[in-house]
C-alpha cells in the first residue's frame, strides 16, 4: 500500500511539473539537458527525419536512430501523451530498480553465505539480516522515485530517462539470471550512449553468480549475447538511416571526440575549450581512457567478490568522466548507495559530500544565471562549481570504497584497533 | 638611341593599338538620384564588353588582372561587392543593384569544371589579393550554394544543374576603405585619372552613409542566336549620401566629390550622367547647367523623369548640381511595393531567435525567396521556424534546408514564399548559441559576431522604385521604357550581430590544471585501493603540535 | 596589328639588350649583392585607441612608396581598420600631426594583410616564405639573395616579445629563428629592422643571422612614449619615434645622399625621451657609409651607355595556333526567379 502511494505521488509530481511553466525552463537547463539527450534536439531530429532531411547530416541530432524512430512514431501518434509517457517510464525504472535490488539482496545474502566462515567471532553482529536488507530495496525505491536529479531529469523530458530505464531492465534482467533480456537491454544503452558497454563486466559476473555452474560458460555467454545484440542494433539503426553507417560519426563519434562544448556538469567541457589545439587529439583520449577503460580491469580484479559493488562504482565513475553527463545520471546511480546503508557507518566524508552536493547544485544555477544573463560573472564561476561537484561525487565513490575495505577488514578481524594494547590505524600499505 | 620622335612614334602607334581594338567597348555611366527628404543616391557603373575571343594573354580594355582570374578558374559569372553601411529599402527605395553588408562573393564556375570547391578556395583567395579583401576568410563553413534565390544574370548552356556550380559566401565583418577603392579602380581603362572615375576620391566616397563598390562580370550573347557570347564587365560603385553629412540638401559636383569632372574618359564609347527628376514635382529643383535632354521613362505602371547629360572627353571640368527652389518640410514617402526587416530575439547567451519581417504594400500578392544562412556557430532549428506564429503555412511553395554541421558548413534555408497583398509576414526560427573553443574566438571576442544577411528575391510584379537593368541589358539607357512582365530583383536584408559566451582566454594553464587535478582525485584512491591492502599500524601515543615541532629541531640538530 | 606586334617587340629587345650585353660593370657594383628591394610594415595593434599604431606604420609605409619601392614590394599589415573606422571624425585619412599636415593614408594604398589576418602565424609564414598554397602574389615575401629588406614593427611590446591584437604574441626568440631561417633559405640580403614599442630593444637582442641592422625606438626598461593627443579624434595620434622618423624621411629624395647612420641618430633622448638602440654587430658594413636608400628606397645602380649595338638577329615570337574549333554552345538567358517552382495562375 505504502509503495502505491509512492508510485502516485512521485508519478503526479512528474506529470504536474511537465506541464507548468518550469518545463521550458527545466528542458533546457545545461545540467539537465546536454547536447545529446535534449528534448529540443530530440524534436529537432525527429522533425528533420520526418521532412526526409537526414538529421544526421548536420549537428543537430546525436541519438540513436532507433530512438529517433521510436519518437517519430510517438509524435506523430500520441504526442499529447509524451508527459504521461515519460513519467511513466520514469516511475517504471523506478519500479525495475526495486526489483534489481531484491535481486542484488539474494545475491548479497548468498555471497555473505559463502564467506561465513571467515568472518570473525566478535564481528558476527555485524552480518546482515535479511530483514535489515530488504528494507533497503524499499529505499532504492524512494531514493529514486524522490531524488530531485531525477524528477528533473524526466521533467526535462531528456532521452536519459530512456536511458536510465534501459539500463534499469539491464540490470534487473541480469539480477534475475535472464542473460538475453540483460544483454540486449544492455547493448541498446551501449548504443544509446556507450558508456554502459562498462557494465558488461558486472553484468557477466552477476550472471554467473545467478545461474549457478560453469563461470566460464556464462562468461562467454553473455559476451556473445552482448556483442550479437550490439552488432544488432547497430545494424537495425543502419537499416532505418538507408543502410548508411555515416550515423555512427554523429552519435559514437560525437560522444568519443567532444566536438560541442556546450557547459554541463561535466570535466570535459571547460577543459576542451581552453585546450591548446594540438593537445586536443591526445587529452581527449586521455579523458576517454579514463572514463572507459582505465578503471575497469583494476576494480574487478579488487572486487570480483561483489558484482553489486563493481555495478555501482563503475556507473557512478562513468557518469563523473563521460563527456556529456546530466543529472539524470547523478540520479540514477544516486538510487543505488542505499542498498550501501551497512557502509555509512565506515564512511568519513558523508557531511562533506552532502554539503558540497547541496551547495553546488544551489551555486550551479545561480552562477551559470550570472554568467549567461547578467553578464556580471564569466566562465570560470560556472567550472569551479562544475569541478566541486565532481570533486563530491568523486569523494563519494572513494569514500564509499574505502568504508567497504574497512568492513571487510573489520568482518575478518574483528573491530579492535589495537596492536597489542597499544592504540593503532588501518592503513593503506 | 631612343631619341623622341621614336618615342612619339611608339606612342601613337600604342594608342592607334588600343583604339582599333575590334569592339572592345567601354561606356560609363552616373545615375543620380535623390531620395527625399534627406538622401542622395548616386550610382557609378563603369561597363566594359569584351567582344574578342577571350584570352587572358591579352587584352584591350578590360582589365587583364582580371581576365586572368575569369580564364584560369573558368568562371562564367562573378559578383563580387564590398559594402559599408546598410540600404534602407522602405526609405530609400531599392539600389540599382543591392549587396550586402560587408564582402559577398558568388560565382558560377563553367559546367567544365568538377571540383569546384577547390577552385572556388583558389578563386576568393586569388581575389583577396586583387581587392585586399580578407577573402580568403572563405571557406566550406561558410559557403553555401542558394538553391533557388540567385540565378545566373549571363547567357548560360542550357544546363539543368546550374546551381551546381554556383558558390555564394559573404563576410559581414569585412572593412571597406581606400585600400579597397584603390586597386578596384586600377581595373578601369583610365584608371582614376579621366572620366567619371575621377570622381572617386575616397576621402568623400567614404564619408557617405552607404557606400558599395562591386565587380560583376557575365556572359552576354553577341550573336541573335546566342552562340557567340562576349564577357562582359561591370564596375559598380554605389553611394548615398545624407544631407546632415554634407550639409545642405543642394548638391553639385564639387560637394559630393570634392572636384568637378574633368571630361568624360578618352577610351569610353560614351560618357553619360543621368539625374532623376522625377522628384521634381513634388520637391522642385533647379538643375544647372541645364540637361541636354529629358527623358521619360514608362516602366510597369510608374513614370520617371531623367535628364541626360552627355560627357566628351574633350569637355572642360563640369560640374552638375541641384539647386532647391523651396523646401516643404513634410514629404510623403511612397513605400516601396516590399520591404522587410530582420532583428535577433531573446535575450541572455543561451537561446534566441532570428526573425525577418517581409511587408507587402503591393495590391497583389507577390512570390519571393528568402534565403537564411546562420554560419555554423549559431545552429538554427528547422523545428522552430514558425511562418506568421504557424508551423505550417500555406504561403510555403516550396523550400530547402541543408543542416550545418560545426565548423565544415553553415546553416541554409531557402523559403518560397507567396506574400499575400497589402500584408507583413513574420518568418521567426529559432537558434542556440554556440561555446566555441578559446582558439576560435577572434582576438575582439567581446565585439560581437555579425551575421551575415539574408537574401530576398524577389518577382516584382510592378516597377515601382526599381531601377535595374532589364536582364538582358548592359547600359542603364535600356532601363527606359523598359516595360516587363515581371520585375526580379535581388535584395539583402540587414545583418545582425549576437554576442557569444566567451570564456576567459587568460585561463587555459589553470583550467587544464584543475581538471587534471579533479581527475588524479579520482584515480590516486582508487588506485591505492586496488593495489594496496589494510593494515593495522601502531600509531604510538599521539603526538601534538608542540613535540612535532620539538621533534623537527632535534632532528636538525643531529 | 602584325606589324605593331612586331614593333613593340623590336623596342622591347633592344631595351633589353642595351642594358644586359656587352657593357663591362665597374668594379664597385660587382661587390654589391642588392638587386631590390622588400618592405614589410606591420602593425600589430587592434581597437581605435591604438590608432597611433597605424598612423606609424602608414608614416613608413608612405616614405617607402615615395622613395620608390612599388606596392607589389611593400607588405603591409594592419590590424584594424582606423581609417573607416565609425569613431573616426574625418573618414579615409590618417594624419601624423593634430595639425594635419600629412595624411599618411593617401589616396593610393595597399594593404595586404588586414583585420584578423594580422597573426602571428601569418607574419612568421610570410618571413619564412612558408605561406599555404593558392596565396596571392600580394600576400607573399617574394625575396631571394639579393633582396633588402626592411622590416618595421609597431604595437604594444615587453621585454622580449610583441603582442599582436591583444590575444597572442611573438617572442624575440621566435623572431630570430624566423629571420635565421629567412638567411638559411636565402632569403635577403641584407635586412634593417626597426621596431617601435615598448621595451623595444629586446626584440633583436636574440638575433644571431649575419646582415641585419637593426635599431629599436627603446631600450629594456624604457617606454616607448607617444607624440601628442589630437583632441578632435580623443586619442595619441602617432609616437614620437616614428614622428621624428618620419620627419627627417619627408626630407629625404631618391637621390639625395643621406647615410643610414643619419638614420639611426635621427631620435636623440631628448626628443624621443627614450634611448633609441641600435645594434651593428651583425652588419658588415659601415652605416655611415651605406646609403639610407640602401634599404628605404628602390635606388639600384644603373649605367647608361651611349656606345652603339649590334642586333645580329630578332628572336621571333612563336605565334601560337590553337585550334579553336570548340564546338559553339548554345547559350540563354534564365529567368532571375524560379517561376518552374511558382504555378502561375
Amino acid at each position: 500500500m505504502g509503495a502505491v502511494v509512492k508510485y502516485v505521488i512521485a508519478g503526479l509530481v512528474r506529470y504536474w511539473l511537465i506541464h507548468t511553466d518550469f518545463w521550458h525552463t527545466l528542458s533546457n537547463r545545461v545540467e539537465i539537458a546536454t547536447p545529446l539527450n535534449s528534448w529540443k534536439r530530440l524534436i529537432e531530429g525527429v522533425y528533420l527525419y520526418d521532412q526526409n532531411i537526414n538529421p544526421y547530416e548536420g549537428d543537430a541530432f546525436h541519438e540513436s536512430p532507433i530512438v529517433l524512430v521510436i519518437f517519430h512514431y510517438l509524435l506523430k501518434h500520441v504526442p499529447y501523451s509524451l508527459p504521461f509517457i515519460f513519467s511513466a517510464m520514469d516511475l517504471l525504472t523506478a519500479y525495475l530498480l526495486y526489483k534489481t535490488s531484491r535481486g542484488f539482496v539474494r545475491i548479497f545474502l548468498n555471497c555473505q553465505e559463502k564467506y561465513l566462515s571467515d568472518v570473525s567471532q566478535e564481528s558476527k553482529d555485524m552480518v546482515m539480516t535479511e530483514s535489515q536488507l530488504k528494507e533497503t530495496s524499499e529505499y532504492v525505491l524512494s531514493v529514486y522515485l524522490f531524488n530531485p536529479y531525477s524528477i528533473l531529469n524526466c521533467v526535462g523530458m531528456t532521452t536519459t530517462v530512456l536511458q536510465n530505464m534501459l539500463l534499469a531492465a539491464a540490470l534487473c534482467g541480469a539480477a534475475h539470471g535472464y542473460v538475453i533480456i540483460s544483454c540486449a537491454f544492455l547493448a541498446f544503452a551501449t548504443h544509446q550512449a556507450l558508456y554502459p558497454v562498462l557494465l558488461i563486466v558486472p553484468t557477466a559476473m552477476i550472471l554467473a553468480e545467478v545461474n549457478k555452474g560453469c563461470n566460464k560458460c556464462s562468461y562467454i555467454k553473455t559476451l556473445l549475447a552482448f556483442v550479437l545484440s550490439w552488432s544488432f542494433v547497430v545494424y537495425i539503426s543502419a537499416f532505418i538511416m538507408d543502410g548508411s553507417y555515416n550515423y555512427v560519426y554523429n552519435t559514437y563519434g560525437f560522444i568519443l571526440t567532444v566536438p560541442d562544448l556546450k557547459p554541463n556538469i561535466g570535466l570535459f567541457w571547460y577543459f576542451f575549450t581552453e585546450m591548446f589545439e594540438h593537445f586536443r587529439l591526445l587529452f581527449v583520449c586521455a579523458f576517454q581512457i579514463n572514463a572507459l577503460i582505465l578503471y575497469i580491469v583494476p576494480l574487478t580484479l579488487r572486487f570480483k567478490k561483489e558484482p553489486i559493488l563493481l555495478v555501482t562504482v563503475l556507473l557512478a565513475l562513468s557518469t563523473v568522466f563521460r563527456s556529456y553527463p546530466c543529472v539524470g545520471d547523478v540520479g540514477f546511480y544516486m538510487a543505488f548507495i542505499p542498498m550501501w546503508k551497512h557502509l555509512f557507518t565506515f564512511m568519513q566524508q558523508k557531511f562533506i559530500v552532502a554539503c558540497a552536493f547541496i551547495i553546488t547544485s544551489a551555486l550551479g544555477p545561480t552562477v551559470w544565471h550570472l554568467w549567461i544573463y547578467s553578464g556580471s560573472a564569466n566562465a570560470n564561476f560556472f567550472f569551479g562549481v562544475t569541478l566541486s561537484f565532481a570533486t563530491a561525487q568523486i569523494f563519494l565513490i572513494t569514500d564509499l570504497l574505502f568504508a567497504y575495505i574497512k568492513r571487510e577488514y573489520t568482518l575478518k578481524n574483528g573491530s579492535s584497533r589495537t596492536i597489542d594494547g597499544k592504540p593503532a590505524k588501518l592503513v593503506l600499505r | 638611341m631612343f631619341n623622341s620622335k621614336n618615342f612619339l612614334f611608339f606612342i601613337a602607334v600604342f594608342i592607334e593599338t588600343i583604339f582599333n581594338a575590334n569592339g572592345d567597348l567601354f561606356n560609363e555611366e552616373l545615375f543620380i538620384k535623390p531620395l527625399p527628404p534627406a538622401h542622395l543616391y548616386t550610382y557609378f557603373q563603369f561597363t566594359t564588353l569584351v567582344n574578342d575571343n577571350l584570352s587572358s594573354e591579352h587584352t584591350y580594355l578590360a582589365p587583364r588582372s582580371l581576365v586572368e582570374v575569369l580564364t584560369r578558374f573558368q568562371v562564367d559569372e562573378l559578383h563580387f561587392t564590398l559594402t559599408e553601411g546598410q540600404w534602407r529599402h522602405n526609405h530609400w527605395g531599392y539600389p540599382v543593384l543591392d549587396a550586402a553588408p560587408g564582402a559577398e562573393l558568388y560565382a558560377w564556375f563553367s559546367s567544365d569544371v568538377e571540383n569546384v570547391d577547390t577552385q572556388w578556395k583558389k578563386l576568393s583567395s586569388t581575389l583577396a589579393g586583387l581587392f585586399c579583401a580578407s577573402l580568403n576568410f572563405i571557406e566550406d563553413f561558410n559557403t553555401i550554394t542558394p538553391q533557388m534565390a540567385l540565378q545566373p544574370t549571363g547567357a548560360i548552356p542550357q544546363n539543368p544543374n546550374i546551381t551546381s556550380q554556383l558558390r555564394y559566401a559573404s563576410l559581414p565583418r569585412e572593412i571597406v576603405c581606400t585600400e579597397n577603392l584603390t586597386p578596384w579602380k586600377k581595373l578601369l581603362p583610365c584608371e582614376s585619372s579621366r572620366g567619371l572615375s575621377a570622381l572617386l576620391n575616397s576621402r568623400m566616397i567614404h564619408n557617405t552613409n552607404y557606400h558599395s563598390i562591386g565587380v560583376h562580370t557575365r556572359k552576354v550573347c553577341s550573336s541573335s542566336d546566342c552562340s557567340v557570347v562576349s564577357l562582359e564587365i561591370k564596375q559598380t560603385v554605389a553611394l548615398v549620401y545624407d544631407s546632415k553629412i554634407i550639409r545642405t540638401t543642394d548638391w553639385s559636383f564639387t560637394k559630393l566629390f570634392g572636384q568637378g569632372l574633368p571630361g568624360g574618359c578618352p577610351l569610353a564609347s560614351s560618357s553619360k550622367v543621368y539625374v532623376d527628376i522625377t522628384t521634381n514635382d513634388t520637391q522642385p529643383f533647379l538643375l544647372s547647367p541645364e540637361p541636354e535632354k529629358v527623358l521619360l521613362s514608362q516602366r510597369g505602371g510608374s513614370e520617371t523623369k531623367l535628364a541626360l547629360y552627355t560627357i566628351k572627353p574633350e569637355n572642360k571640368m563640369t560640374t552638375i548640381g541641384a539647386k532647391y527652389i523651396s523646401k516643404k518640410d513634410l514629404v510623403l514617402m511612397k513605400l516601396p511595393p516590399l520591404y522587410f526587416n530582420r532583428y535577433v530575439l531573446g535575450y541572455g547567451k543561451e537561446f534566441g531567435g532570428i526573425v525577418t519581417e517581409l511587408t507587402n504594400t503591393f495590391w497583389s500578392s507577390i512570390d519571393v525567396v528568402v534565403l537564411q544562412n546562420a554560419p555554423w556557430w549559431l545552429p538554427i532549428q528547422l523545428s522552430s521556424l514558425r511562418i506568421n506564429g504557424e508551423a505550417s503555412s500555406e504561403m510555403v511553395l516550396a523550400r530547402h534546408y541543408s543542416p550545418g554541421r560545426s565548423r565544415q558548413k553553415p546553416y541554409h534555408l531557402e523559403l518560397l514564399l507567396r506574400l499575400p497583398p497589402k500584408s507583413t509576414t513574420k518568418i521567426t526560427i529559432d537558434f542556440e548559441f554556440v561555446f566555441l573553443k578559446w582558439q576560435e574566438y577572434p582576438p575582439d571576442a567581446n565585439h560581437g559576431f555579425y551575421v551575415g544577411s539574408a537574401i530576398i528575391t524577389a518577382n516584382l510584379p510592378t516597377a515601382r522604385n526599381y531601377t535595374s537593368l532589364p536582364g538582358t541589358a548592359s547600359l542603364f539607357e535600356s532601363s527606359i521604357n523598359a516595360s516587363k512582365p515581371w520585375y526580379p530583383a535581388v535584395f539583402r536584408t540587414n545583418g545582425v550581430m549576437v554576442s557569444l559566451p566567451t570564456p576567459d582566454f587568460s585561463m587555459p594553464y589553470n583550467v587544464i590544471c584543475l581538471a587534471c587535478t579533479v581527475v588524479a582525485l579520482a584515480f590516486g584512491p582508487l588506485h591505492n585501493i586496488c593495489t594496496k591492502e589494510l593494515v593495522l599500524k601502531v600509531v604510538g601515543s599521539s603526538v601534538t603540535l608542540k613535540q612535532k615541532i620539538i621533534n623537527l629541531f632535534k632532528k636538525k640538530k643531529e | 596589328m602584325a606589324f605593331t606586334n612586331l614593333m613593340l617587340v623590336f623596342i622591347f629587345n633592344l631595351l633589353y639588350l642595351s642594358l644586359s650585353s656587352g657593357i663591362e660593370i665597374p668594379e664597385e657594383f660587382q661587390k654589391s649583392n642588392h638587386t631590390n628591394n622588400w618592405a614589410v610594415l606591420v602593425d600589430t595593434s587592434r581597437f581605435w585607441f591604438n590608432y597611433r599604431h597605424v598612423a606609424n606604420v602608414l608614416s613608413i609605409y608612405r616614405s617607402v612608396k615615395r622613395l620608390g619601392i612599388p606596392d607589389s614590394q611593400i607588405i603591409l599589415m594592419i590590424s584594424d581598420d582606423m581609417a573607416c573606422n565609425p569613431r573616426n571624425p574625418r573618414p579615409a585619412t590618417i594624419f601624423n600631426s593634430a595639425h594635419e599636415q600629412i595624411n599618411v593614408y593617401g589616396d593610393d594604398v595597399e594593404v595586404d594583410y588586414r583585420g584578423y589576418e594580422v597573426s602571428v602565424e601569418n607574419f612568421i609564414r610570410l618571413l619564412t616564405g612558408r605561406v599555404p598554397p593558392d596565396t596571392p602574389r600580394s600576400k607573399q615575401l617574394l625575396t631571394d639573395e639579393g633582396s633588402n629588406i626592411l622590416i618595421y614593427l609597431t604595437g604594444h611590446g615587453g621585454d622580449g616579445f610583441l603582442k599582436f591584437q591583444d590575444s597572442e604574441e611573438v617572442t624575440s626568440q621566435e623572431l630570430a629563428d624566423a629571420l635565421e631561417q629567412m638567411w638559411q633559405k636565402k632569403r635577403y640580403n641584407e635586412i634593417f629592422f626597426i621596431i617601435d614599442t615598448c621595451q623595444a630593444s629586446s626584440m633583436y637582442e636574440k638575433f644571431y643571422s649575419p646582415n641585419i641592422l637593426a635599431t629599436a625606438s627603446s631600450l629594456v626598461g624604457e617606454d616607448s612614449l607617444s607624440h601628442h593627443v589630437d583632441s578632435a579624434i580623443g586619442v595619441y595620434i602617432i609616437d614620437r619615434y616614428t614622428y621624428y622618423v618620419l620627419e627627417f624621411l619627408e626630407n629625404v629624395h631618391p637621390n639625395s645622399k643621406r647615410t643610414m647612420s643619419e638614420f639611426l641618430a635621427v631620435c636623440p633622448k631628448s626628443a624621443c625621451l627614450s634611448t633609441v638602440g641600435v645594434r651593428k654587430d651583425l652588419f658588415n658594413r659601415d652605416p655611415s657609409k651605406v646609403p639610407i636608400t640602401d634599404f628605404f628606397g628602390s635606388v639600384r645602380p644603373v649605367i647608361l651607355t651611349t656606345d652603339p649595338i649590334n642586333i645580329v638577329e630578332t628572336p621571333k615570337r612563336k605565334k601560337k595556333t590553337e585550334n579553336k574549333t570548340k564546338v559553339q554552345v548554345k547559350r540563354d538567358y534564365v529567368p532571375q526567379f524560379p517561376m518552374h517552382l511558382v504555378q502561375v495562375t
